[in-house]
């Protein structure tokens, strides 16, 4: 970049994601990650999230028509009542996060519901669904029923004639007076979403478009949260070239400059990020126009369609972070998608736990890449991947409940993301990783809980195929053992994950990150059994960390006997370029 | 003590006022009546349960979780009782909510009788 004006100061940190950006700082409020009350205080974050729900409810019930208060005035009652939230306190008592325990209570009250309708299938469960399945019938009887009083039947026309779907409400409250379970079952499911909404919100405080994001650090969830369609950069105090918000930086072009130091930038203050040089000048007092790099996706415009088949012993593959990464991707210029990173594509446990927005996310991935195989890997959460309320992360859970640890913890969370990818799979080629695997036992676990939900779908007559479930070597136990894994389809080596393991050096803590770079030799080494290993088994081994998206290293995972990697969008042409190289699909 | 329907029967036993009502209403205690119930039932600070059908196990009157779950129907007999503050005054509000079909006759009324 230019050498430093005059009046203009300059701020010196390490270069995380090249561009340059011009905006007005926005200081990051002190704790750095705005999330739920840490750690600890699941009880206070649920019942604040409750209490948002009931002041929701009631800023809509005040504005509703009656029939509509009249619902909304009875969730918010349920809302209210202490034996509603009593299961789920139960379940954050035994150490669960306000997210899950409240979906995992809400989830089984609702099955309670589901279950007794079944047990009282001769009482009135049946008889109501008969009701309200043969609209004459329900008319009838309900008309001889309120015959019974005197006024009745004229109350019934009354209310016939005053609302327009006065027929369906009326069966609706027959399904509610006699036995609700239909009725209840929804408002219990809109309840739960509300209250995961509402927990979601106070956990994410977004900032103002195309300003310069300046905090200690910056958690991914808010980085992905935030529309950097219009520009802006991030300049933080600590951070790491190598941590997952800068790894999504990289992915979608926003310029990052990490290991500034302390900080004393106000809000509104003018910035220059440099993500190229690693500076950040304050007061640049440029030309907004001269400067302001177009904030673009490079990653989309700089893709070019595949001119020629790449050479065909190579597979190139695309990682996916968001469904952004997905729009700006040629289908058409890869040979698929190698990784799907799906803790980044739902951004509150809201989501997470929303069965349809699995599928909805997956299936326009796999239509897009229209018979492409597409690669998803579970819910990789733990360690800098946080979903307050659900999980809260922090550098502990790297080293404990991480990846598939967490999901066999939480089976429901597990079972919830395994049912939508068994129904997308039944519409193309899709095969599932399991992150953070260290023993086979694992594996086996997860292939029993797919088995069951695939049987459990299949009995109700949903269109379902079981994809095969491959592992992400990224645990040096594992990887020092894949023989061991005759359960897993195939192996994805996870190089950046690997080696913070291997050097026991985690890859976002700047006093070490040199000792987590300084370890390559011992990677490489690993590097070299396992490919042996996989092609011993005969299974296929690709590589879908960082490693893959270097060209150096890729030449010395080639000479290794890697040929299937997987990069993000902002690596393809590089990568291409390299693999198309004659020299290169020799080696 | 008695300023309110003094026609409505009672049962006082110590400081425990109990009193028995049939559902009338043409659904029984769905959505709406409960609503209408446990507010009402939340109003007074006194303690105040139901048992449906002569069983002998009493709700907490005051959770609309309970209500809802007892699956109260018509012609189901209701036994509201209540002890503390204003109990007698309680059971006659509640008695008088469910005889009067918790007010759904007021069609486009708010449950818990609130104008519109």
């Amino acid at each position: 970049m230019a050498a430093p004006m005059a009046g203009p100061r300059e701020l010196r940190g390490k270069p995380a994601s090249p561009g340059r950006a011009l905006g007005p700082a926005f200081r990051a409020p002190a704790a750095a990650a705005p999330s739920l009350p840490a750690g600890g205080d699941a009880r206070a974050a649920l019942a604040a999230a409750v209490t948002l729900a009931i002041e929701e409810l009631r800023v809509l019930a005040a504005g509703a028509d009656a029939q509509s208060a009249g619902v909304l005035d009875f969730q918010i009652e349920m809302l209210l009542d202490e034996d509603m939230l009593e299961p789920a306190l139960r379940r954050i008592a035994r150490g669960e996060g306000a997210a899950l325990a409240w979906a995992g209570a809400m989830d089984a009250h609702i099955a309670t519901l589901v279950a007794d309708s079944e047990a009282h299938d001769k009482d009135a469960f049946a008889e109501s669904v008969e009701e309200c399945s043969a609209g004459e019938d329900a008319f009838a009887e309900n008309v001889e029923e309120r015959a019974a009083g005197e006024d009745a039947f004229a109350e019934n026309v009354e209310e016939r004639a005053a609302g327009e779907d006065a027929f369906a409400e009326n069966v609706e409250e027959r399904g509610s007076g006699e036995d609700a379970f239909a009725a209840r079952a929804s408002d219990l499911a809109d309840l739960k979403q509300r209250v995961l909404d509402a927990l979601a919100g106070r956990a994410r405080a977004d900032f103002p478009e195309a300003a310069i994001y300046v905090g200690q650090d910056m958690p991914p969830s808010l980085f992905l949260a935030h529309d950097w369609s219009k520009g802006g950069g991030i300049a933080l105090a600590a951070g790491s070239t190598v941590s997952h918000v800068a790894m999504l930086a990289r992915a979608r072009g926003v310029p990052m400059v990490i290991g500034l130091g302390p900080l004393a930038i106000p809000s509104g203050q003018p910035l220059l990020v440099d993500g190229s040089e690693g500076l950040v000048r304050l007061d640049p007092g440029e030309p907004v126009a001269e400067v302001l790099i177009p904030p673009a996706i490079p990653a989309a415009a700089s893709v070019p369609p595949r001119a020629e088949p790449a050479v065909d012993a190579f597979r190139l593959s695309v990682n996916l972070n968001s469904l952004t990464d997905l729009d700006a991707v040629d289908p058409a210029a890869v040979d698929g998608v190698g990784l799907v990173r799906s803790e980044f594509l739902f951004l509150s446990p809201a989501e997470a736990l929303s069965e349809e927005r699995h599928v909805a996310c997956y299936r326009r991935i796999v239509t897009r890449f229209a018979g492409r195989p597409v690669t998803l890997r579970l819910l990789d959460l733990g360690g800098d991947k946080a979903l307050p309320g659900l999980i809260e992360g922090g550098p502990a859970s790297l080293l404990g409940e991480r990846g598939i640890r967490f999901l066999l913890a939480h089976p429901e969370l597990a079972r919830i993301q395994a049912r939508a990818i068994l129904r997308v799979a039944a519409l193309g080629p899709v095969s599932v990783l399991l992150p953070m695997v260290t023993l086979p036992a694992e594996v086996t676990a997860m292939a029993k809980l797919f088995d069951e939900e695939a049987a459990r779908l299949a009995r109700l007559g949903v269109p379902v195929r079981r994809p095969p479930l491959g592992i992400m070597v990224e645990v040096p136990a594992a990887a020092l053992t894949l023989d061991l894994f005759a359960e897993a389809a195939f192996f994805s080596v996870g190089t950046n994950d690997l080696m913070q393991y291997l050097s026991a050096a985690a890859r976002d803590n700047p006093a070490v990150a040199p000792l987590n770079t300084g370890s390559e030799t011992a990677l490489f080494r690993l590097l070299a059994q396992i490919s042996t290993a996989a092609h011993a088994l005969g299974k296929p081994v690709s590589v879908c960390g960082d490693l893959a998206g270097d060209p150096e290293a890729v030449a010395r995972l080639m000479a290794l006997g890697f040929r299937d990697f997987s990069v993000a969008p902002s690596r393809l042409p590089a990568l291409r370029a390299l693999l198309r190289r004659p020299a290169m699909a020799e080696g | 003590m008695s300023e309110f329907s003094p026609a409505f029967p009672r049962e006082r036993s110590g400081t425990r006022w109990q009193t028995e009502v049939e559902v009338t209403h043409g659904i029984g205690l769905h959505a709406r009546p409960s609503v209408a119930f446990t507010r009402l039932a939340k109003s007074f600070p006194c303690a105040i349960e139901v048992a449906v059908d002569g069983s002998a196990d009493w709700l907490n009157g005051k959770s609309i979780v309970k209500i809802m779950g007892a699956r109260i129907r018509r012609g189901t007999r209701l036994r509201i009782r209540a002890e503390g503050a204003r109990a007698e005054e309680a059971i006659v509000a509640l008695g008088e909510l469910v005889r009067r079909n918790f007010d759904e006759d007021r069609k486009h009324g708010r449950p818990d009788g609130r104008p519109a």
